[in-house]
């Protein structure tokens, strides 16, 4: 379903500085004050394999290249060297509400969302109700978002990314947003679209949430994959790692 | 052919997503404001006052034998789309960079929106262009434009007009993602070329050698084509209409291979 293989992501951090005429004069006649390349691996030689149907979870620090593999597994990017399979259409729910347009209208705005994340207008029409009922926004549907709280826009948001029934999904910690009762509801949500039996990708900090949905973990630090295997020794071995003491049995 | 089938796929999948970003240009474009879409037409009507006002009453400029009007409306209302078209194009990947860096998207969707956004403003400029070519049949100035069956021709014209714009959005959104500067630098470029095209004065005026240099410029050929239609009842010869074409197909072609060379690249440089 998706096969990643050997996949590194070079960026450039010294690109900002080169960035002006002087620079690109100096750096020209003098070797030396030449900026230092400043190659920066977010990932190295990461490689994994998702078979349909399973869930699999990402776990690491920040920086530790969580967000760049779903970036470059969702073809946002592509891998400086090394090579990414996807079979079957996937959800980036990387970011909520890319591309909402403020100046426009919810309904308005579930349109161009919509067709941002890739959904046909027959699909939009057909589950328009269904977004909207799940928003709790019905009274706010020509109101410009503008106007919305950033709780409201989040909701709607929401409501739009999880409409779909996706072969693969891609989930970048979205479990909770707006107020206690829509937290609750969009976490639900969230379950059982991750266990509808879809191939799911998902990343978060809530080692619980994950130990109870994936199948696999696969650990990721400085760019590298630490570990990969079942959920449950992954996250206790990580837990131990970045502690320094056993997992509490019980997190509640 | 299998590329040119893939391109055609591959537009027919993101259609809808290209018509909600058009429709949503228009929507903000017009938000608020009381006459909405009618300054499209409202607009260049007035526009047209202005500079007819300027260059025939205070200037002076004239054409011999034909309505100046026409001529000068001809040439402002194509220079105009081309200027605004290759303008919000460019910055048109630039601008989207929230969502390049979070959806996959095709990237050339953007300034293609902008020039078709921009494209239909100026099919809309055209219906007060026609009004005033049937008003100069009934008196509109000192010679009346010539309507004939080469009319036809135009919409080719107006065609290879568009691809060459997308061609050149395409090439600025691109070189714009990696030097911020083209922004500035274009502004210039643009002001240069519009007095470099002869769009309220003819190339008649001005000497012979300056006169074959001109005809370089593609943008004199695509306004001349139509100015030699509506002004001088006269079909563009094959030759000519053969080299707009090749104009159009050729800046549509380079833009897109430099495009799609370098799109990948965009994401390290926004």
């Amino acid at each position: 379903m998706i096969r990643v293989n050997k996949v590194s992501m070079k960026f450039n951090l010294g690109i900002e500085k080169n960035f002006s005429i002087k620079e690109a004069f100096i750096s020209a006649f003098n070797k030396k004050r030449r900026p230092k390349r400043n190659d920066f691996w977010a990932l190295k030689n990461v490689s994994f394999e998702v078979k349909k149907g399973e869930v699999i979870g990402l776990i690491g620090s920040n920086g530790a290249g969580k967000s760049t593999l779903l970036k470059v597994v969702s073809g946002v990017m592509k891998p400086t060297t090394g090579k990414v399979e996807v079979n079957g259409d996937i959800s980036p729910m990387i970011e909520l509400g890319a591309g909402f347009d403020m100046e426009l209208t919810a309904r308005e705005n579930i349109y161009l969302n919509g067709a941002i994340l890739g959904y046909s207008k027959k699909f939009i029409d057909e589950k328009f109700d269904e977004i909207v009922d799940f928003s709790e926004l019905r009274d706010f549907l020509d109101v410009p978002v503008r106007n919305f709280s950033s709780g409201m826009v989040a909701k709607l948001a929401f409501s739009i990314a999880t409409i779909v029934n996706p072969e693969i999904l891609i989930v970048d910690e979205i479990l909770s947003v707006g107020d206690i009762k829509f937290q609750e509801k969009s976490k639900n949500k969230m379950m059982e679209l991750i266990k509808g039996g879809t191939t799911v990708l998902y990343v978060s900090h809530s080692l619980e949430s994950i130990k109870d949905l994936c199948d696999r973990v696969v650990w990721l630090e400085h760019g590298e994959v630490v570990k990969i295997g079942p959920a449950k020794k992954i996250i206790e071995e990580y837990y131990k790692a970045q502690m320094g003491e056993e997992m509490p049995k019980k997190v509640s | 052919m299998k590329t040119l089938k893939n391109i055609f796929a591959n537009f027919k999948k993101y259609q809808f997503l290209m018509s909600q970003l058009i429709s949503r240009d228009f929507k903000v474009k017009y938000k608020r404001s009381v006459l909405g879409i009618v300054w499209s037409l409202l607009y260049p009507i007035l526009m047209m006052a202005v500079m007819t006002m300027v260059f025939s009453q205070m200037f002076r400029f004239k054409v011999e034998g034909i309505n100046y009007l026409v001529y000068l409306m001809t040439g402002i209302v194509m220079f105009n789309y081309f200027s605004e078209a290759s303008n919000s194009a460019m910055t048109s990947v630039v601008t989207n960079f929230g969502l390049i860096n979070k959806v996959y998207i095709p990237k050339y969707i953007f300034p293609l929106a902008k020039c078709i956004f921009v494209g239909i403003n100026f099919l809309l400029t055209l219906i007060p262009w026609i009004i005033i070519i049937l008003l100069t049949q009934f008196g509109l100035g000192t010679y009346p434009a010539s309507i004939n069956i080469y009319y036809l021709v135009i919409p080719y014209i107006f065609l290879c007009f568009f691809l060459f714009t997308v061609g050149i959005g395409l090439l600025l959104s691109c070189v714009s993602v990696f030097l911020r500067d083209v922004f500035y630098i274009y502004g210039i470029v643009i002001t240069i070329w519009n007095y470099f095209t002869p769009v309220f004065y003819s190339i008649e005026i001005l000497p012979d050698y300056l006169q074959q240099l001109f005809k370089f410029n593609p943008l004199y050929q695509f306004i001349t084509a139509v100015r030699s239609i509506v002004l001088y009842g006269q079909c563009p010869s094959i030759g000519t209409l053969g080299l707009i074409g090749l104009i159009g197909v050729a800046t549509l072609v380079i833009g897109s291979v430099i495009f799609k060379k370098n799109q990948d690249k965009f994401i390290y440089y926004i």
